[in-house]
């Protein structure tokens, strides 16, 4: 099963535009990701940059889209990064978010399950495999 | 560029077993289909509630896990794409061309993706080369495509 390891850093709520992690933080998670790649479970990593660096939020409601810039000064945790992993479990996924080398009030890591395929029934996977099979085999 | 553009979740979509809006999810799946012709799409993922999931919290050497489902609805993703664009104009013009069928409310929060030349003088150009190789080793890395 896949699961997204998604970093919300505290950093990022007043991060300046511009704004990039330091050398050593580079470093060390550099070397996290390299574990991860090396145990094969890894299949895909990105990080984004802060909201007040380039982003815009699309409200849809009542049949109505409202666009606002970022940053968001009233949310407290915003996205960071994230990590998708292939494991065997929930334990599994959990095993390696907790290896994350984050320090004392860094960010918080959040894991969360994918979709697959196989969780919907047979007749929507026909469906999607019909209208999606390319997008849904990277 | 690239962009994360992500779909916040509602108090509706974060019940377990959730039946979504048939119409909306048509509207979605049509969507999709004119993103992918477009060439615009990278990558897509659904995400199971956050029920299934749960949050890891860092002090010093302990980790606590704390398993979910966590409160806050409109704060928590529900599904992304990676898209690439010209613009940030572009990835809003997109975004608002998703469903609207008045029924279901969402937000959808549009996020830049760092390109390892970001880090630049930071990282020297031989460091940045070795992480891109690296990197498109990786089976759904988007930065290849």
């Amino acid at each position: 099963m896949r699961f997204m390891m998604i970093q919300f850093p505290k950093v990022y709520a007043t991060a300046k535009p511009g704004w990039v992690p330091d050398l050593k933080s580079m470093e060390v998670m550099g070397k996290y990701n390299e574990e991860l790649g090396k145990a094969g479970v890894l299949l895909a990593l990105d990080g984004l940059t802060p909201p007040a660096t380039m982003s815009a939020r699309v409200s849809f409601k009542g049949g109505k889209s409202t666009v606002t810039d970022g940053p968001f000064p009233e949310t407290k945790e915003v996205v960071g990064g994230f990590w998708i992993i292939q494991v065997e479990s929930r334990e599994e996924a959990l095993e390696w978010a907790s290896r994350i080398p984050a320090s004392d009030d860094e960010m918080v890591v959040e894991v969360r399950r994918l979709f697959d395929v196989t969780d919907f029934d047979p007749e929507v996977q026909k469906e999607i495999q019909k209208r999606f099979g390319d997008a849904e085999k990277q | 560029m690239r962009f994360m553009v992500i779909i916040k979740s509602t108090p509706e979509a974060e019940k377990e077993g959730a039946a979504r809006d048939p119409q909306f999810l048509r509207d979605m799946g049509k969507y999709n289909e004119e993103l992918i012709k477009a060439g615009v799409v990278l990558a897509m993922d659904g995400l199971h509630p956050s029920s299934k999931g749960a949050r890891v919290k860092f002090s010093g050497k302990n980790r606590t896990v704390v398993d979910g489902p966590f409160t806050e609805a409109k704060e928590l993703v529900a599904g992304f794409w990676i898209w690439k664009v010209k613009s940030l104009e572009e990835a809003i013009e997109w975004v608002k061309r998703g469903p609207n069928s008045g029924t279901g409310d969402y937000e959808v929060e549009i996020r830049q993706v760092f390109e390892m030349e970001d880090f630049a003088p930071m990282l020297s150009e031989e460091e940045i080369q070795y992480k891109i190789a690296k990197r498109a080793e990786l089976p759904n890395q988007t930065a290849n495509k």
